[in-house]
C-alpha cells in the first residue's frame, strides 16, 4: 500500500465514524424533544406573530393582510411613544443601578464571615422569592397616602403625604425602586458566586503589590468578574424590558395611559382591545429592541472577555 | 539585602495553636529552607513573616525596622506562591509591573527593571501573553520575575516546585540555585521535599507539629539529626531504626545488643545515653552493606535495582526489617538469605523522648 492509499484511507474512515447511524439515531433521540418543544412553543408563535403584525386581525381567527400598514401606524401613535420612552426609561432606572448595587452589596457580603454572611444573603435574597402580588401589597401598605408607614419620613421632605403612586414624575422611579429591592438577591448571588472564584492567593499577591483598596477593586477584582457583570446586566435588560405586573399594579386605577409600558400596551391591544395585528406589531419591536439590546451586550462581552483568557 | 529575625512568635487559629514560641534568625544573603510535613506549620510560619498572617505574640524584625505590625507591602519582602497567583487578566508585563506602578515608581524605571528580569528568566517572547497562555514553568518564572523588579530586601517562596513534573523541577530547583548565587539575597524557601531543601538551603529548618525541630546546614542535619523525627525525614529512603535490647560500655563508646543478639560498635560517647532500656537505634540504609562476611543475616523480602545501587529489604530473624543498600550490579534476588555489614561508626541512637544521640 503506498503513502497515498493511505492517507486517502484515512478520512473515509473518519467520515464512516463521523455518521455512525446509531450515535446519530442517539443524538436525535436526544435532542428532538426540545426541538419539537422549541418549535411549537418558540418558533411557530414567533413566525405568526411576525406574519400577524402585517395583517388587521382580532385576536383570535382570519385577519387581512395590510403590509406595512401597522408599522405606519405605530410611529404615528403616541401612546406607543409612552409606552416605548417610559419602557425604556424604566429600564435605565433599574438595569444599571441594580447591577452596581447587587455588585456593591455582593462585596460587602463578601467580607463578612460564617452565619453572619449566611444571615444578611438571605434578607437580600428573600424578596425575590415573593410573588408580585405580595410585593405589590407590601409596598402599596408601605406607601399608603394615609396610613403608610413611609408616609412621616416622605412628609418630613415633602411637608404632607404624598400618594406616589398618583404622582407621575414619582411613579417610574418608585415602582423601579421596588422592583430592584425585589429582585436584586438573585444578582447579589450571581456576583458572589463570581467573587467566591477569585482565588485569595491573588488578593494576597495584591497586597504584597501595596495594592489600594480601591485599585485592588478597579484593576483586579471588577476585571475578574466582568463576565458576571455582564451576564447580570444582560438579565436585567432583558427582564426590564418586559415589564408589565408591577407597573399594572400599582398603576391600576390611576392615569394609566402615562404610566404604560409596552408589554402593557401590548396586552390592551391585543387583548382588551381585541386588536391581534396591532398588538403583534408592538410585540416584533420590543423583540427588536430585546435582540439589539442582546447582541450589544454579548458584543460588550466579548470585547472585554478577550482580555479575562 | 537584610537579615530576618523571629523572637518568641506564636500564632493560632481560634483555639489551635499553630506555631510555638519560634525564635530563629535568618542570615543576611542567607538561603534558608523551612521543611516539614504538611500542617507542621512552615507555610503559616512563612504567611507570618510576609504579612499575610497576623501573628498573635512574639516579634518580627527584617534588617533594623521592626515589621510583625506593617501591612506585607511595606515589609520590602516579595512572594512567590504555590500556584503562582499570577492576575489572570493581565500580560507577563503588566504582572510583573502592577506592584511597581502601585508605588508610582516611573515608566521608564519600570520598562527597565521589567526588561531586565525578563531578560535574566528568557521571558522576552511571552512578555504580551497571559498566565493563561503559559506552561506550568513559565507561569513559575513569571511569578519569579514579578518578585524580582520589585528589588526586595528578602524572597519568601512557598513551596513553588510542588506543581511542576519531575522533571521541571530538577531543573528548575538548579535555576533557583543560580538564582540565589547571583542575587545573593536572603530567601527562604517553603516545602516538603528533603531533596529540594537538601540541594538548596544554606540552613534547613526542620519543623514538626508547630514547633521547630532543628536548625542547621544540611550535612548537620543529615549526619547529627537532633531527634528521631528528623533522622526519619531527612534522607531517602528513609533511616532504618531497631529495638535495643541492651547497650553496654566499651571504652567510653556505646555498645549495642540488637534483638537477635549480634553486637555493634559505636562511636557514640556512652555517658551521653541514658540507660533506661527504651532505645532505638538507627542505621541509615548506606551505612549498612550487603556483605558475605557481613556478622547480621536475614532474608531479601524486596529488592529495588536503582542502577546506580541497590536496595534490599532484609527481614531479620526478629522480624524487623532493615533496609540495605548493595552496588548498582548486584545479583540479589528476593527470597535470597543475605549477610549484613552494619558501620557501626555511623550509627545513631534515640532515647525514650526520641531525643538523637550521634558520634561527635
Amino acid at each position: 500500500m503506498s503513502a497515498a492509499d493511505i492517507a486517502s484511507d484515512v478520512p473515509s474512515k473518519a467520515r464512516k465514524r463521523r455518521f455512525n447511524t446509531r450515535e446519530v439515531l442517539a443524538a436525535l433521540v436526544f435532542v428532538l424533544p426540545f426541538v419539537l418543544v422549541y418549535a411549537v412553543l418558540f418558533i411557530y408563535p414567533t413566525i405568526q406573530m411576525i406574519l400577524l403584525s402585517f395583517q388587521k386581525a382580532p385576536l383570535i381567527g382570519a385577519g387581512t393582510w395590510v403590509g406595512f400598514d401597522n408599522y405606519a401606524k405605530l410611529f404615528k401613535d403616541k401612546l406607543f411613544g409612552v409606552a416605548f420612552w417610559n419602557t425604556v426609561y424604566f429600564v435605565a432606572l433599574t438595569a444599571v443601578p441594580s447591577t452596581l448595587l447587587a455588585l456593591a452589596i455582593a462585596i460587602g457580603i463578601n467580607r463578612l464571615k460564617g452565619w453572619v454572611q449566611s444571615l444578611i444573603l438571605a434578607c437580600f435574597f428573600i424578596p425575590y422569592i415573593l410573588p408580585v402580588s405580595v410585593v405589590f401589597r407590601v409596598w402599596g401598605w408601605m406607601f399608603d397616602s394615609q396610613f403608610g408607614i413611609l408616609q412621616p419620613l416622605i412628609a418630613l421632605v415633602a411637608g404632607g403625604n404624598v400618594p406616589v403612586f398618583r404622582t407621575l414624575p414619582l411613579f417610574m422611579p418608585t415602582v423601579a425602586f421596588i422592583t430592584i429591592w425585589w429582585t436584586i438577591g438573585f444578582n447579589i448571588l450571581l456576583f458572589i458566586a463570581g467573587l467566591r472564584n477569585i482565588s485569595p492567593e491573588i488578593y494576597e499577591a495584591a497586597s504584597i503589590d501595596g495594592t489600594s483598596k480601591w485599585r485592588q477593586f478597579a484593576r483586579i477584582t471588577w476585571p475578574l468578574i466582568w463576565p458576571v457583570t455582564v451576564l447580570v446586566l444582560t438579565i436585567q435588560l432583558i427582564a426590564q424590558f418586559k415589564i408589565f405586573d408591577q407597573v399594572y399594579l400599582f398603576g391600576n386605577g390611576g392615569r394609566s395611559d402615562a404610566t404604560m409600558g409596552l408589554v402593557q400596551l401590548i396586552y390592551r391591544s391585543a387583548f382588551q382591545k381585541n386588536n391581534g395585528g396591532y398588538g403583534a406589531t408592538v410585540a416584533v419591536v420590543l423583540f427588536l429592541v430585546i435582540v439589539v439590546f442582546s447582541v450589544l451586550q454579548f458584543q460588550l462581552l466579548r470585547a472585554r472577555g478577550g482580555d479575562n483568557k | 539585602m537584610a537579615d530576618i529575625r523571629l523572637v518568641n512568635v506564636s500564632k493560632q487559629f481560634g483555639s489551635v495553636r499553630v506555631i510555638e514560641n519560634v525564635t530563629m534568625t535568618i542570615g543576611s544573603g542567607e538561603f534558608m529552607v523551612f521543611l516539614g510535613p504538611s500542617g507542621c506549620g512552615k507555610s503559616t510560619l512563612l504567611r507570618m513573616i510576609a504579612g499575610l498572617e497576623e501573628i498573635d505574640g512574639g516579634e518580627i524584625h527584617i534588617g533594623d525596622r521592626r515589621v510583625d505590625a506593617l501591612p506585607p507591602s511595606e515589609r520590602e519582602i516579595a512572594m512567590v506562591f504555590q500556584n503562582y497567583a499570577l492576575y489572570p487578566h493581565m500580560s507577563v508585563r503588566e504582572n510583573m509591573s502592577f506592584g511597581l506602578q502601585n508605588i508610582r515608581m516611573p515608566r521608564d524605571e519600570i520598562a527597565r527593571r521589567v526588561a531586565a528580569a525578563a531578560k535574566t528568566l528568557e521571558l522576552e517572547h511571552l512578555i504580551d501573553r497571559k498566565p493563561g497562555q503559559l506552561s506550568g514553568g513559565q507561569r513559575q518564572r513569571v511569578a519569579i520575575g514579578r518578585a524580582i523588579v520589585r528589588d526586595p530586601k528578602a524572597f519568601l517562596f512557598d513551596e513553588p516546585l510542588s506543581n511542576l513534573d519531575a522533571g521541571l523541577r530538577v531543573r528548575t530547583r538548579i535555576e533557583f540555585a543560580q538564582l540565589h548565587q547571583r542575587m545573593k539575597t536572603t530567601m527562604i524557601f517553603v516545602t516538603h521535599d528533603q531533596i529540594e531543601a537538601m540541594t538548596l538551603a544554606d540552613r534547613i529548618v526542620v519543623m514538626n507539629n508547630r514547633k521547630i525541630e532543628q536548625i542547621g546546614t544540611p550535612m548537620e542535619i543529615y549526619n547529627r539529626p537532633a531527634s528521631r523525627f528528623v533522622a526519619a525525614f531527612v534522607g531517602s529512603p528513609s533511616m532504618n531504626f531497631l529495638p535495643v535490647q541492651q547497650i553496654s560500655d566499651r571504652d567510653g563508646k556505646v555498645l549495642v545488643r540488637l534483638p537477635d543478639n549480634s553486637e555493634i560498635q559505636t562511636n557514640i560517647v556512652s555517658s551521653r545515653v541514658p540507660d533506661d532500656g527504651k532505645v532505638t537505634f538507627g542505621i541509615r540504609p548506606e551505612s549498612v552493606k550487603v556483605s558475605a562476611t557481613g556478622a547480621i543475616s536475614g532474608k531479601a523480602d524486596v529488592v529495588e535495582r536503582l542502577g546506580e545501587r541497590t536496595l534490599a529489604y532484609v527481614r531479620l530473624a526478629d522480624n524487623s526489617v532493615l533496609i540495605a543498600e548493595d552496588e548498582g550490579q548486584s545479583n540479589l534476588n528476593v527470597g535470597d538469605q543475605v549477610r549484613l555489614d552494619i558501620d557501626g561508626a555511623s550509627a545513631h541512637l534515640f532515647d525514650a523522648r526520641d531525643v538523637a544521640y550521634s558520634a561527635a
